[in-house]
């Protein structure tokens, strides 16, 4: 057996549209499912996570590569004869059966005797704090009972692996952050791998251990939270994953950094400790967070990007600052709440001069493709 | 090799789902249509029946381009038929104006009263037709109770005729079908997004206007829709006219039923049907391109 | 302005008052007047009695020979038993191919789909007079002798359509992921029609039904056509009782009618209710 839970080889799937001419899904996809792993398949919509997520419990399939969950190939195993289970986008509960035998389905097909039935169900409601609801119809219960209800459907035959297709989307905002941290904390719990499909960013980043950002059926990167974040591989992923000023220009050496010149005359300066250096002359792009900027003043030493202020936003957390170069380029950054007078006198002046650390500029090689995607 | 043989079997699913059924519907709906078809251009037999010649006079007679040799040209079947047309269309918008302003009061009912108010209007829908017609028998009749309410209040001092007439006719065919017209009137009404209304007043419309280009646009799928259900039935009824219409007011269906029953003249029969059937197309025709018109908007008005 | 408003809302309020008068005053004064002793006239009220109900059981009654029917019992008896006789079987038989062909294009895609959907919208939109003398016509040149054979065949070619528009309706509602949700779980095709579709398809189908039974029961112009001379179904017998002229028992007879469908009704909508 080998480490993996599951393995996809050259996954390739297309659709054909109802227009004529097909769309692809899935473009030959390595992917690699550690043990007790929380991987989260992010991108937008059509970018064939659930489609990916549907060749794993096999509902899709493919038209060509290899499913290997737990070691063994079920490419052409039915959904019904994979060890895996679902919590679907919109829960399927079915709407004629009560609590208790929606959770304890999988059991009375596998035909478990009564009594064992029985219990496991009341124990999987009583994992998912639902205990004793067993006789009520899923109508009757509010989108969280609902939602904990499909969960405790889907863990209960003891799956090797639990596929979530988004499944917090219909929850309002403080329901699913709650929900973040119970699945996480019942992924722990199970000793199971989870695979989560969400288009939603900041939910990606709280939960994965690891994640992989899809976009036009191929995966863009995959790799911890804290990398993808911090060290995109692409434009793509950058602007994908949190806000994100983008600077296209040519590589230049200057000292131990990197200066990357934009068309219109900014000078970005990079330390690039670690990840991708480009050679003299190259293309790159330069990516400076939001976060990552600071106001400071006429004479602040290092280098800096001088803006006008078009609008300044507070959240509670922080202060956004909206504006442009002179040149038009805009330009998103982030300053903490307890810098208020700063950001006051800036907005007040309609200027502000950003500072910035050149070891917190993280450099891409500019593909172009990657920027023209991010316009569409 | 799996995906051949689930093929297979789909296929044979697919057969035992949908065989009996297209089987029966070929042989005993399809096929006795076509049959119709032919017969309404076969040449009547003398004593019922059918000759088998072409004979395009069944139609001569009705259109007027019979050979006078064998058939005449009587207006009187065109005009048999423009008033089937008249009675029916009169029906159509009589269960409307009937329909329209109630299913608006209903949709704006408390959930419990709505219910129960549909439930009302739809109980009829399961009692016998011909029950409900002959009540009206009672009520339009000479010594009926219609008259007998004038006379009590003095509106009339001898009774009217009122049954046996074209009106008599109208309110047989608007009373058995009014379910048929609420319903889908009501589906769309309740459907209305009550926040537009409110929309068309902020923007300065008056009630009437409110209800002439934003109410009656939104509502207007169910209205037709109703309109057709009820049309349909309308136009070849004979059971109405037969009731209510006695000898003195003839539809259509009432001239088919006479050809097939009575004169055994069943070549012009079907030609008298076959004229019903091509105003149901014709009406079915247009619903279609209006379904269609509207479909292409609805991407434009989402 | 407002009092205007109100003088549209009790308008409407008034109308819709007016609406249900319309609807159900008729079927009040049927009632009514079936306890009504005058024999000739029937809406002159001279007093209460029982005896058109008493004559319509075959009870002792004082009604004179003349306001009644000839033998109307007896043919009113028979006809109710073919009535029956022919509900039983086309409900039996619409049910059962129109679930069938639902099921069949729900699950199923096909070229010709759109095209066989239309067949069978077909003979709901057919005026019933058409299909009643196609029938003959059919039916007299395949020299099948009339009776309740040829009615419950003839029936069956509209019911058929009514039972599948009725289930049809009730699967376009059902949500396919859960047949997803349920082959996920490890049911096999057949466990997950027998456990997920079947169960909630089960009242669209005793909705179809029960619409096929009524409308049998009803069925006037088609039967009247294939029904040949000898037999009767209660519509025919009552239709012909009208063209015979109007008398006191047919009151009676009405509201039987009335109080048999009326609970029919009653007791599937109340169903459909508590299924949700």
């Amino acid at each position: 057996m080998g480490t993996h839970i599951v393995q996809l080889e050259r996954a390739t799937k297309a659709f054909a549209l109802p227009e004529g001419g097909t769309i692809t899904a899935l473009h030959g996809i390595d992917l690699d499912v550690e043990r007790n792993e929380f991987l989260t398949l992010l991108g937008p919509s059509g970018c064939g996570k659930t489609t990916l997520l549907h060749a794993i419990s096999g509902f899709v399939q493919l038209d060509a590569g290899k499913v290997r969950i737990d070691g063994d190939d079920v490419s052409d195993r039915p959904p019904h004869r994979r060890p895996v289970n679902t919590v679907f986008q919109n829960y399927a509960l079915f709407p004629h059966m009560n609590v208790g035998n929606n959770v304890g389905y999988a059991l009375d097909i596998a035909g478990t005797e009564r009594k064992e039935r029985n219990q496991r169900v009341g124990a999987a409601l009583e994992l998912v704090g639902l205990a004793g609801l067993e006789n009520r119809l899923p109508r009757q219960l509010s989108g969280g009972q609902q939602q904990r209800v499909a969960l405790a459907r889907a863990i209960i035959a003891r799956p090797k692996l639990l596929l979530l297709d988004e499944p917090l989307s219909a929850l309002d905002r403080n329901l699913r952050q709650a929900m973040q941290i119970e699945l996480k904390t019942l992924q722990a719990e199970l000793g199971i791998s989870f695979i989560f499909v969400t288009h939603d960013q900041e939910e990606a980043l709280t939960m994965s251990d690891r994640l992989a950002v899809l976009n036009k059926g191929v995966i863009q990167q995959i790799d911890t939270s804290r990398t993808v974040y911090d060290r995109p591989t692409n434009a793509f992923v950058a602007s994908f994953i949190g806000a994100s000023n983008l600077f296209e220009g040519t590589a230049a050496r200057s000292g131990g950094n990197t200066l990357i010149a934009t068309a219109d005359g900014l000078r970005i300066e990079a330390a690039c400790s670690g990840g991708w250096k480009p050679g003299d002359g190259a293309a790159a792009t330069a990516l400076i967070r939001p976060e990552q900027f600071s106001l400071v003043g006429p004479g602040a030493k290092g280098p800096t990007i001088g803006i006008d202020i078009e609008q300044v936003v507070f959240t509670g957390l922080n202060f956004q600052i909206h504006g442009h170069t002179p040149s038009g380029r805009r330009i998103v950054a982030i300053i903490a709440a307890v810098r208020q007078a700063d950001v006051a006198s800036a907005e007040a002046d309609g200027k502000a001069r950003l500072g910035y650390d050149p070891a917190a500029v993280h450099l891409l090689p500019d593909d172009g493709t990657a920027a023209a995607e991010m316009a569409a | 090799m799996s995906t051949s043989t689930l093929r297979g079997r789909r296929r044979s699913q697919l057969g035992i789902l949908l065989g009996p059924a297209s089987a029966f519907l070929a042989i005993f709906f399809l096929c006795p249509l076509l049959i119709m078809l032919v017969y309404s251009f076969l040449e009547p037999g003398l004593y019922g029946g059918a000759e088998w010649a072409f004979y395009p006079d069944n139609y001569g007679r009705i259109l007027g381009f019979a050979n006078p040799e064998f058939e005449d040209y009587d207006p009187v079947y065109i005009s048999i038929f423009l008033r089937s047309l008249k009675i029916a269309l009169i029906t159509v918008a009589a269960t409307l104006l009937v329909c329209y302003p109630a299913a608006f009061q209903i949709s704006r009912l408390p959930d419990r009263w709505k219910n129960f108010a549909l439930f009302l209007i739809t109980l009829p829908f399961f009692a016998s037709l011909i029950v409900r017609l002959f009540i009206w028998v009672l009520i339009l009749k000479k010594t009926g109770f219609a008259n007998m309410v004038l006379a009590g209040l003095h509106i009339v001092s001898h009774p009217l005729e009122l049954i046996y007439t074209e009106g008599a006719i109208i309110v047989g065919m608007v009373y058995v079908f009014i379910p048929f017209m609420f319903l889908p009137v009501y589906a769309s009404v309740e459907k209305l997004d009550w926040s537009l209304v409110r929309a068309s007043q902020d923007l300065g419309a008056n009630g009437f206007q409110t209800f002439w280009r934003v109410i009656f646009p939104l509502t207007l799928p169910g209205v037709v829709g109703g309109s057709i259900i009820v049309f349909i039935p309308a136009l070849g009824n004979f059971i109405v006219p037969a009731v209510l219409g006695g000898a003195k007011v003839m539809m259509l269906g009432n001239l088919i039923e006479q050809q097939f029953l009575g004169a055994r003249n069943w070549p012009f029969g079907a030609a008298l049907a076959m004229l019903v059937m091509a105003a149901v197309l014709a009406i079915l025709f247009f619903y279609i391109r209006f379904e269609a018109r509207r479909g292409d908007d609805a991407p434009v008005l989402r | 302005m407002g009092s205007l408003r109100n003088v549209g809302v009790v308008g409407l309020f008034g109308y819709t008052i007016l609406f249900f008068t319309f609807i159900y005053l008729p079927i009040v004064l049927i009632v009514a007047y079936s306890f009504n002793s005058d024999p000739i006239n029937m809406m002159n009220w001279s007093g209460f009695t029982f005896d058109w109900y008493r004559q319509i059981f075959g009870l002792k009654n004082t009604v004179s020979e003349n306001a009644l029917y000839i033998e109307s019992t007896e043919q009113l008896l028979n006809a109710l038993r073919n009535s029956l006789t022919v509900a039983a079987f086309t409900t039996t038989i619409a049910t059962v191919l129109g679930t069938a062909t639902a099921l069949g294009l729900y699950r199923f895609n096909f070229l010709g789909k759109k095209f066989y959907r239309v067949l069978l919208f077909a003979p709901m939109l057919m005026p019933d007079i058409v299909l009643g003398i196609a029938l003959l016509i059919f039916f007299v040149g395949a020299d099948v002798s009339l009776g309740l054979k040829t009615i419950i065949i003839g029936q069956c070619s509209f019911l058929i359509s009514y039972v599948f528009i009725v289930v049809s309706a009730r699967l376009a509602g059902m949500d396919r992921s859960l047949e997803n949700a349920s082959a996920d779980l490890g049911a096999d095709e057949w466990t997950t029609f027998r456990r997920i579709i079947l169960p909630q398809a089960m009242p669209g189908v005793i909705g179809g039904a029960l619409l096929a039974f009524i409308i049998s029961m009803d069925d006037l112009v088609i039967t009247y056509f294939i029904s040949g001379v000898d037999t009767q179904t209660l519509p025919i017998f009552i239709f012909g009782m009208l063209r015979r002229g109007i008398k006191p028992e047919i009151n009676a007879i009405a509201t039987l009618m009335l109080l048999f469908s009326f609970a029919v009704a009653s007791l599937g909508l109340y169903f459909r209710s508590r299924r949700g």
